[in-house]
């Protein structure tokens, strides 16, 4: 089965062509948000030089969400696009999830977190053990001090991942958490993990129609909050 | 946290002299300022917004009512100019794409910045419009944080 697999859900972007467990080609570019000008040359490229016809494809996949939103947007419009052109199926992949995966090597807890803004991170928490990933949370959006006070109650090393890693290792509030950095060619979310990510929703049988394909905005709690400021 | 707050007060006299203003505040700027401006309708926001867009090398600049922002890249640096007026929460304020803008580094003019002020960011700099004496009259208020804007 050949999978075409983006992610542009924050400021990296990639796109991967996969087949059955082998990464033929990957684009990765991490220079903040032109994912309108670059994903599809990207595209392009990889299906090119990975000598893969877009006919070929049996498979898109994108990171669709959380993130930011008008780099999910961009994803999930483009591989719809593509998906209902050639009447294939899709597999929507949450970005957090797919940062996990460049970790599976590792016996950790995986923090994944991306940069929600003002203090806020959207996170989800796995246990990987033996090759193993198991999910601890749902994907969630919380502040910064909430989520280092459930690392600290972690017994396995605290691994963070994602564009909100640094953010938070440099945070007082992680200075108890003695959480590792993940290096930064694995730090983010990648076309190849989303690809891998989708070949288990395959197996699980869990793919959507380009039609259900739906990005996944997470809510930070600061949205409860009134936008305007009251004046004393 | 509590940085030292420069306020500086213009007068303008016509529409004219008010895009002149922003004129003169293009020069200085360097990609990632935001300007927040505040102040009722007819106060000479987009005359101004005019002039910095003048300012920076683009021209073409009409109010982004409808369509909440106008991208002017044919500039020395991008502009986005964003129209708060129909925003009423975080969700609306999130679908303009504004916080993938913030990080973008060009230069941001946020018309009715009343309805968004929580989520401007600390270094925004407050450009409030009032009426003066004669109609034409225009006082400015400029509040900026760091760097002279002027």
């Amino acid at each position: 089965m050949k999978i075409l697999a983006i992610d542009c859900s924050a400021g990296a972007a990639s796109a991967c062509v996969w087949q059955d467990g082998k990464v033929l080609g990957e684009c990765y570019t991490n220079v903040k948000l032109t994912h309108s000008q670059t994903l599809m040359p990207m595209v392009c490229g990889v299906l090119e030089y990975s000598k893969v016809d877009l006919q070929q494809i049996d498979l898109f996949a994108v990171t669709a969400g959380p993130g930011s939103f008008t780099g999910v947007r961009i994803g999930v419009a483009s591989i719809k696009g593509m998906a209902f052109a050639q009447d294939k199926p899709c597999a929507g992949v949450s970005t957090l999830e797919a940062m996990a995966e460049n970790l599976r090597v590792l016996d950790c807890t995986a923090c994944c977190v991306m940069d929600a803004r003002c203090g806020q991170v959207y996170n989800a928490m796995f246990e990987i053990k033996d090759g193993r990933i198991c999910r601890l949370t749902p994907d969630r959006a919380l502040s910064i001090t909430e989520l280092a006070k459930e690392c600290a109650q972690t017994a396995a090393p605290v691994v963070l991942v994602g564009d909100g890693a640094e953010l938070c290792a440099n945070s007082p509030d992680f200075s108890p958490v003695h959480a590792r950095l993940a290096p930064e060619p694995i730090r983010f979310q990648r076309a190849c993990s989303t690809a891998s990510c989708a070949a288990r929703a395959a197996e699980a049988g869990t793919l959507v129609s380009a039609e259900e394909l739906m990005p996944v905005y997470l809510r930070p709690p600061q949205a409860q909050r009134s936008l305007k400021r009251r004046h004393a | 946290m509590n940085t030292q707050k420069k306020v500086q007060n213009v007068q303008t006299h016509s529409a004219a002299e008010t895009e002149a203003l922003g004129k003169r505040i293009a020069q200085k700027l360097q990609g990632g300022e935001v300007l927040a401006l505040f102040g009722p309708m007819g106060m000479g926001k987009t005359a101004f917004t005019r002039g910095v867009a003048a300012g920076l090398g683009t021209g073409g600049v009409s109010s982004p009512t409808f369509a909440l922002v106008h991208v002017y890249d044919g500039g020395r640096l991008p502009l986005y100019h964003f129209d708060m007026y129909r925003v009423e929460g975080w969700d609306d304020l999130s679908s303009t794409g504004y916080f993938d803008y913030l990080e973008d580094g060009g230069v941001m003019i946020v018309e009715w910045s009343e309805n968004i002020e929580e989520a401007l960011p600390p270094e925004a700099v407050h450009i409030t419009f009032a009426r003066g004496k004669e109609d034409d009259d225009r006082l400015i208020t400029i509040e900026s944080s760091g760097s002279d804007i002027l």
